[in-house]
């Protein structure tokens, strides 16, 4: 369903992605851990085809993407739902006008069939009663929430999380956490991006983890849990020492690397 | 001496690459013009064009009066030694409707529009909306600066016609109660020496700053980075580099239809 090989991409004279091979079945979620830097975030972005590697192949939905073809584009993300860390809602619309967003702008269903397809997602969401409100009148979670309710009111095949639980309270992120199983029982496919270790655990398949630009390990959720490599039983623990320590980088995250390549 | 021209060459660089980038993304917003002729697409457009309109209104009301009274002022006291102060109608208009208006009207948008969709898409850009819509595939250009664009280039022309009549109103005032020129007599020399060429000259140069305010400020937008401090920079270079745009263009606007 997806898959990335030998991927390579570097940004801001910084190599970001360093060879990284990459599969996700059909139905499955996979969780990439890593630290701050070491291109998570960056991957998914390859993955919606908002960055184009430097060498390397990117195949989504049986579309190669990786050289930024327009129309292989266009037909992929019309299949991929994408959670931004903070929802990315438009702040001059209110909620139910974000969430309708993609549906109006395709202009393939009818006003009726739009405003009922919207009130399914609220309801599945648990933001009924919020549709009215703007961006700037709702909690956090709720704009993710809201920002997952958008993703999903066109049907993905593909969910992309970008740091779901980051920033919310843990009742918040139970919330999430519920929401990313209950996709993962409709059969979606999810490539969940975090740093909440709780969270990894609870709606992961599998679980890469990604170090120096490229997976360092890669397993199921007790396969992790009881891998010998000191690299992730540091990550896992939060240990200060340990090998993952020596990669100290700029974050590449948090700075202009989250950018995209289209203009 | 090598650092000062290596950064003169980087400025060169990042210069013509965002001048390119510019005229690309009105080459886009032309190439899209044809969605505008959607119901979302024309309230879009509409709602932009209240917003403009209001949001500008005032100030140009009060710049304009006050520009029209400065020019008959300076102009009526010279003229007046000269016992010629009957001219002064077709200085003001001529001035206003031909040069100041547009201008002043191109400055006050800069100022008050160009630098909000600077700001506006600046904000979209670094909080990811933009990214947002690409990833529902809904194209950018269409959605955000094809309204935006053409709202501002049929709220400039609108702007400048209100503001040249409303200077030649102050005109008027200053002409009557300071100087002793009658309302008809400073009404039909004004009437008397204004072309059809006046008039279309100010609204083509109103059309044009109105499309380099819109490219400039959606430019900029686009084009930053970081965080508020790149939003504050954007919006502050849309403003800079389309006051230049604007005096420049305006000169040989004026010098290609006199010569």
């Amino acid at each position: 369903m997806i898959r990335l090989t030998n991927v390579h991409k570097q940004l801001g004279g910084r190599k970001i992605l360093d060879g990284l091979s990459l599969e996700v079945e059909e139905g499955e979620t996979l969780v990439i851990l890593g630290r701050s830097g070491t291109g998570k975030s960056v991957t998914l972005r390859h993955v919606i085809g908002l960055l184009t590697p430097d060498s390397g192949q990117i195949e989504v939905l049986g579309e190669e993407i990786s050289q930024h073809r327009p129309e292989n584009l266009r037909t992929v993300r019309r299949r991929i739902g994408y959670l931004f860390q903070d929802g990315a809602l438009l702040d001059w619309l209110n909620i139910s006008d974000n969430i309708g967003l993609p549906l109006r702008e395709r202009r393939e269903h009818s006003e009726k069939e739009i405003v009922d397809r919207i009130e399914e997602v609220l309801a599945e969401v648990e933001l009924d009663g919020h549709a009215l409100k703007l961006p700037s009148e709702i909690s956090g979670g709720m704009r993710k929430r809201a920002g997952l309710a958008r993703a999903l009111v066109c049907h993905p095949e593909i969910m992309l999380h970008d740091e779901p639980t980051s920033g919310l309270d843990p009742i918040s992120s139970s919330v999430i956490n519920r929401l990313i199983m209950k996709l993962k029982g409709m059969g979606i496919t999810q490539m969940v991006v975090t740093h909440d270790m709780g969270s990894a655990f609870e709606v992961a398949d599998r679980i890469a983890l990604l170090h120096q630009g490229t997976v360092r390990a890669l397993g199921t959720s007790d396969e992790i849990r009881q891998s010998t490599d000191p690299a992730v039983q540091q990550f896992i623990h939060g240990k200060v020492d340990g090998p993952l320590a020596r990669e100290i980088r700029e974050d590449p995250d948090s700075s202009n690397n989250n950018e995209s390549e289209e203009s | 001496m090598s650092g000062w021209i290596s950064g003169l060459g980087a400025f060169l660089g990042r210069s013509a690459e965002t001048t390119g980038y510019g005229l690309v993304l009105l080459g886009r917003t032309l190439f899209h013009l044809p969605h505008l002729l959607t119901r979302r697409r024309i309230r879009d457009t509409l709602d932009l064009c209240y917003t403009y309109c209001t949001g500008s209104f005032t100030v140009t009301a009060v710049v304009a009066l006050f520009t029209g009274m400065i020019l008959a002022l300076n102009s009526g006291l010279s003229l007046q030694e000269l016992g010629q102060e009957a001219l002064i109608g077709r200085i003001v208009a001529v001035s206003l409707i031909r040069e100041m208006g547009p201008f002043m009207t191109a400055l006050i948008l800069t100022a008050s529009i160009g630098s909000g969709i600077a700001a506006e898409l600046g904000t979209m850009k670094v909080s990811e909306e933009i990214d947002a819509l690409r990833i529902m595939s809904i194209s950018p250009v269409r959605f955000l600066i094809l309204p935006r664009m053409v709202a501002l280039t049929l709220v400039t022309p609108v702007l400048t016609i209100f503001a040249g009549l409303i200077g030649i109103l102050g005109g008027m005032f200053v002409a009557y109660f300071q100087l002793g020129v009658g309302w008809m007599a400073f009404q039909n020399d004004g009437l008397e020496v204004l072309t059809q060429k006046d008039v279309f000259t100010g609204l083509f140069k109103s059309v044009v700053f109105g499309v380099t305010i819109a490219t400039v400020g959606c430019t900029q937008g686009l084009l930053t980075r970081g965080g508020a401090t790149g939003v504050g920079q954007a919006a502050r270079r849309a403003v800079v580099v389309t006051f230049l745009l604007v005096i420049i263009m305006g000169y040989y606007i004026t010098w290609a239809v006199l010569t």
